[in-house]
């Protein structure tokens, strides 16, 4: 007995049905194509943002200097650690940190002053692609600072404004000295909006009299490919006598909300496909009961059971096909148009320079994501609940008898 | 029985008479030690004063010498510039009323010290701005309580204990502070709210300087770090000199 013709002429029996079903099918799976989608460009953002803006891969700090950030607990001999992750493979920069007090006219705001490396820092993070208003760093301007958003509003100060800071210097001096703000930065993270104040790293040390050593390193394995744990291992082996910690460890919480994401992902997938489990279901029970006299005959005829089983089957698989071929090319179609356009939430979420979640940034355009993943996942989903939903009927249709069959009204 | 019964009010009166005893006592130990804690408090200030001192500073990183005059007024302004070194020579830290300000001459600007901040290391040393601020006024936001009089060491001492007013908004949950007989300050011991000793501070080398004896050497040393310390060493002082308000204001500061 041939199979598809049969599934296809049950098909066409009810075409309406056959149309609503698949058509529920298809629309569940652009859905959820776009939702997977939209939740790893999520993700992503979110780790990048994490990662990419600030924190590195992994930093390494002197023992105890993350509990106590003391500007004497210094890493003394970072330029050659770095030297040796460079060699292998790793892009690293050193980072100096110090605390204080920065001015403007009668505001002033605690702060937090970072000495960053102009050429090294962007091997690591994209920070200085962050401004958003004025520019980044220049080795030639020292007296040129970078602020946080927040700062900038804190203290009253744009592009071109003077800033005072105090603090206290390495020798235990009062370190003073007067800046401008030739950049403000997006919104980076809370901290980083709050307080940060970047310096070129020879700013900071003449200021702070600090002529020696780094308070961080941040590493990247933008370059390589390998896993966090191997790469985590590798710098701690070149870096030994000091605290090495991949970013998952530095920010539990940022690593544990982009988990729980993706256990979320699987979650919904279920619930919107248990959904279309029952339509399928209903379609297929319906479809069976409409044509009990037809399966009586068959089986009167001497088809066997399991070749009604797979008539039932083809027929929901043929409609899972198409649901599937149309999903595809609605799901990848509209992610990818996203992918590129992404979705302005900034109505909903403030301005760039406020939105941000466990203080890290977000981007209010929302971008997706389309990997292998977010495309296919959905597709395997709704073949597996499909087939699920039609072994019940497929089943009823099988087992009956005859002779009851044919009378059935 | 009639007996009894006219001498009862005398007998309650007689039983009570410890306890009232006790309180009298008491309020009379406390306002001692009130007054001595204002005579203390007044010691380095007066009405005004004028005085020239060095601070010496060591801790594990450094070691520093500065040399730096002072004014103050009453217990709500003082001044302080420094002399030397050189690098920081003008620096003027200006305390008025609950406020600092910082003038640093390298940036000609004049910064108020923020809330933050006041916890901070004044000027490198083991005092922080807050102690600027509110330790000219111990007997304004503690309540002193003599808790041992006699001999130590063969010298006559009074202790007492000072503990914060309740609405006193202070750092210290008790200092515990040792005066010569003749109240000239020996040491405090500064301890925090679970009772943890923070610092040692002690006063040696009396002089009589101007008009009064005076302990001219004042050295503060961290529990937690006992080799490090501040001393500050009065060369000069001059009380009730007469100074006027406008002298601690913001635009003087500048000025000078």
């Amino acid at each position: 007995m041939k199979i598809l013709p049969f599934a296809l002429r049950g098909l066409s029996r009810n075409t309406t049905r056959s149309i609503v079903t698949t058509g529920a099918m298809a629309f569940a799976g652009t859905i959820m194509i776009f939702y997977l989608s939209l939740l790893e460009g999520f993700t992503e953002t979110f780790e990048r943002n994490t990662v990419g803006m600030n924190t590195g891969n992994i930093q390494i700090h002197a023992k105890g200097y993350r509990d106590d950030p003391d500007l004497y607990n210094r890493i003394q001999n970072a330029g050659q650690i770095i030297k040796k992750l460079e060699a292998m493979g790793f892009a690293a920069s050193p980072r100096l940190y110090g605390y204080g007090l920065a001015a403007s006219g009668k505001a002033s705001s605690g702060i937090n002053l970072r000495g960053m490396n102009l050429e090294k820092e962007p091997t690591v993070t994209q920070l200085y692609k962050h401004i958003l208003k004025g520019a980044w760093l220049d080795k030639a301007d020292k007296h040129g600072v970078v602020i946080g958003g927040k700062l900038a509003r804190t203290l009253g100060v744009g592009v071109g404004d003077e800033l005072i800071i105090i603090s206290q210097a390495a020798d235990g001096s009062m370190a003073n000295d007067l800046y401008i703000a030739r950049g403000i930065l997006k919104s980076v993270g809370e901290i980083i909006d709050r307080a940060g104040f970047f310096m070129t790293d020879d700013a900071f040390r003449e200021v702070m009299v600090m002529p020696q050593g780094a308070h961080e390193i941040a590493v990247s394995t933008r370059n390589m490919r390998i896993e966090l744990k191997t790469a985590v291992k590798m710098v701690s082996q070149t870096a030994q006598g000091y605290e090495t910690l991949s970013w998952r460890k530095l920010l539990p919480v940022v690593a544990r909300l982009i988990d729980n994401a993706k256990a979320g992902t699987i979650i919904t997938l279920l619930i919107i496909y248990s959904a279309i489990g029952m339509v399928v279901l209903n379609a297929m029970l319906m479809s069976v009961f409409e044509r009990i006299r037809e399966f009586g005959v068959m089986k009167a005829i001497g088809v066997s059971p399991l070749q009604i089983i797979a008539v039932v089957f083809a027929e929901a698989l043929l409609q899972a096909s198409i649901a599937s071929v149309i999903a595809f090319t609605a799901g990848l179609a509209l992610s990818l148009h996203f992918q590129t356009y992404g979705i302005d939430l900034s109505t909903w979420t403030g301005s760039a320079v406020e939105s941000s979640i466990g203080g890290v940034a977000l981007d209010p355009v929302w971008y997706t994501h389309v990997t292998f993943d977010t495309v296919t996942m959905p597709l395997e989903f709704l073949l597996l609940i499909v087939g699920i939903a039609v072994i019940y009927p497929g089943v009823k249709a099988a087992v009956i008898q005859p002779v009851k069959a044919i009378h059935h009204q | 029985m009639a007996v009894l019964r006219r001498a009862f009010p005398w007998l309650c009166l007689a039983a009570l008479l410890p306890v009232c005893n006790g309180v009298w006592a008491d309020e009379a130990s406390k306002e001692r030690a009130g007054v001595i804690l204002r005579e203390v408090d007044d010691l380095w200030r007066g009405e005004s004063s004028h005085a020239v001192i060095s601070m010496m500073i060591k801790t594990r990183h450094y070691t520093r010498k500065m040399k730096m005059e002072g004014w103050s007024k009453g217990k709500d302004s003082s001044l302080v510039v420094i002399l030397t070194p050189l690098r920081e020579k003008g620096t003027a830290s200006l305390k008025s009323g609950s406020s600092v300000y910082s003038y640093l001459p390298r940036t000609d600007r004049t910064v108020r010290l923020t809330a933050g901040m006041m916890m901070s290391s004044w000027m490198g040393s083991h005092f922080t701005n807050d102690d600027l601020v509110k330790e000219s006024r111990l007997s304004d936001d503690y309540e002193a309580d003599i808790t041992f009089e006699g001999k130590r060491e063969g010298v006559d001492v009074i202790e007492f204990t000072l503990t914060p007013k309740p609405d006193a908004a202070v750092v210290w949950g008790e200092i515990v502070y040792l005066v010569r007989s003749d109240h000239l300050p020996l040491r405090a011991l500064y301890f925090d709210e679970d009772m943890k000793l923070i610092r040692t501070m002690t006063f040696s080398k009396p002089e009589i300087m101007d008009d009064r004896l005076f302990p001219t050497v004042l050295r503060v040393t961290p529990q937690d770090k006992p080799d490090e310390f501040t001393e500050l060493v009065y060369e000069k002082i001059k009380f009730n000199i007469g100074l006027d308000d406008a002298f601690f204001s913001i635009a003087r500061l500048k000025r000078r």
